[in-house]
């Protein structure tokens, strides 16, 4: 399988100042997770030869993690850039002999990223946008209208039948909460009142506004009117 | 948006947006009586791989919502222009807000030219013979 090479001249984000640059690999070093995912290489390899995504793409968490050990902030923006983003988070990296975690580095990197509203994030989370609504919008992750020929080529042609007729589909399984089309399965209200609540207070929304305007707007339509109906009185802008 | 004779306007997707939005699944309104100010959305379209809100280019109140849409959201997809509106609203100063729109042929130029910089293929619909 042909990849795509990785870009890690120096000068690949040369317009962007040291300092931006610092500031953010300050913002994640002052993470709380920091001090225990991070601690030193001994250049073994294992998180590499562990990795999925390093056998499909031009991706080593072990260049992430010496690149963030040996403090290289033009390197570290780089690879927030135009790598963190290929790794799967599966978290094989974490049978590193000395505890280092690469995949929580970048989880960490990735918030920063998102945080600050980095373009490549953006570019990075434009094919979830969908998925993010149908997670906090209805409290369920994968329902059956998203499996759609144009979003899932990959599941072969019988895409186009299964899409077509999705309700009948559904109505053969037998657990009552299962014939839902929209949702993964019957979410209650209870439950969906409490995760707007929960991503309100976390500062979730905050995150998804600097991410997908759109996105935003529409959420936060949908949670305050249901916030609204049933007795809160919550406002997200 | 189309400004009626009756005053209201008619207020739906572009066939540019459809098209980048691809076959569309599902297209909710917000209810007749709903009032929304500019830029705010109006309804939520739904397709296999986006999902973003229809803003009303002008602030007023939603007096009319297109329930065809409901059992047939490609109605979107299909006739962008015509049988696809997504809703009728009664605006409240559409003098001012009409300001910061192009309409008519200096609308169309500003889109041939986004059309062409961005690289979007519009598919074909009814009652256009543009693109």
């Amino acid at each position: 399988m042909a990849k795509m090479a990785l870009d890690l001249s120096q000068n690949k984000y040369s317009e962007v100042s040291f300092e931006e640059k610092e500031k953010l690999f300050e913002e994640a070093k002052s993470d709380g997770r920091w001090e225990h995912i991070l601690n030193g290489c001994y250049e073994c390899g294992i998180c590499v030869a562990a990795c999925p995504s390093a056998r499909f793409y031009d991706f080593s968490p072990r260049v992430i993690a010496q690149a963030v050990a040996r403090e290289d902030v033009d390197l570290v923006y780089t690879l927030m850039n135009d790598s963190i983003w290929d790794c799967s988070q599966c978290f094989s990296c974490d049978r590193c002999p000395r505890q280092n975690s690469p995949g929580q580095i970048i989880t960490v990197l990735r918030e920063v990223a998102v945080r600050n509203g980095l373009q490549t994030a953006k570019k990075a989370l434009e094919g979830y946008g969908r998925i993010i609504y149908k997670i906090m919008s209805t409290g369920s992750q994968v329902s059956p209208d998203m499996l759609q020929p144009d979003a899932f080529p990959d599941w072969g042609k019988h895409v186009h039948e299964i899409s077509a007729n999705l309700e009948v589909w559904r109505k053969a399984l037998p657990p009552e909460t299962m014939h839902t089309i929209e949702t993964g399965w019957n979410v209650d209200d209870k439950t969906i009142i409490e995760l707007y609540l929960i991503w309100h207070m976390t500062g979730v929304m905050d995150l998804i506004e600097g991410i997908d305007e759109g996105l935003f707007m529409i959420l936060v339509d949908v949670m305050e009117e249901r916030l609204e109906e049933a007795g809160y009185d919550v406002a997200f802008d | 948006m189309r400004v009626n004779d009756d005053g209201t306007v008619t207020i739906g997707m572009t066939d540019i947006a459809q098209s980048l939005a691809g076959p569309v699944l599902h297209a909710k309104a917000k209810k007749v009586g709903v009032v929304r100010k500019k830029g705010r959305p109006i309804a939520t379209v739904e397709s296999g791989k986006w999902v973003g809100p229809v803003k009303c280019p002008v602030s007023g109140e939603i007096v009319e919502v297109n329930e065809k849409l409901v059992s047939d959201a490609h109605l979107l997809n299909r006739s962008p222009y015509q049988e696809g509106w997504v809703i009728k609203m009664r605006p409240s100063n559409l003098d001012e807000d009409i300001e910061d729109l192009l309409t008519g042929e200096a609308a169309v130029e500003a889109y041939r030219a986004k059309i062409e910089n961005d690289g979007v293929t519009c598919t074909h619909i009814e009652g256009s013979d543009e693109y």
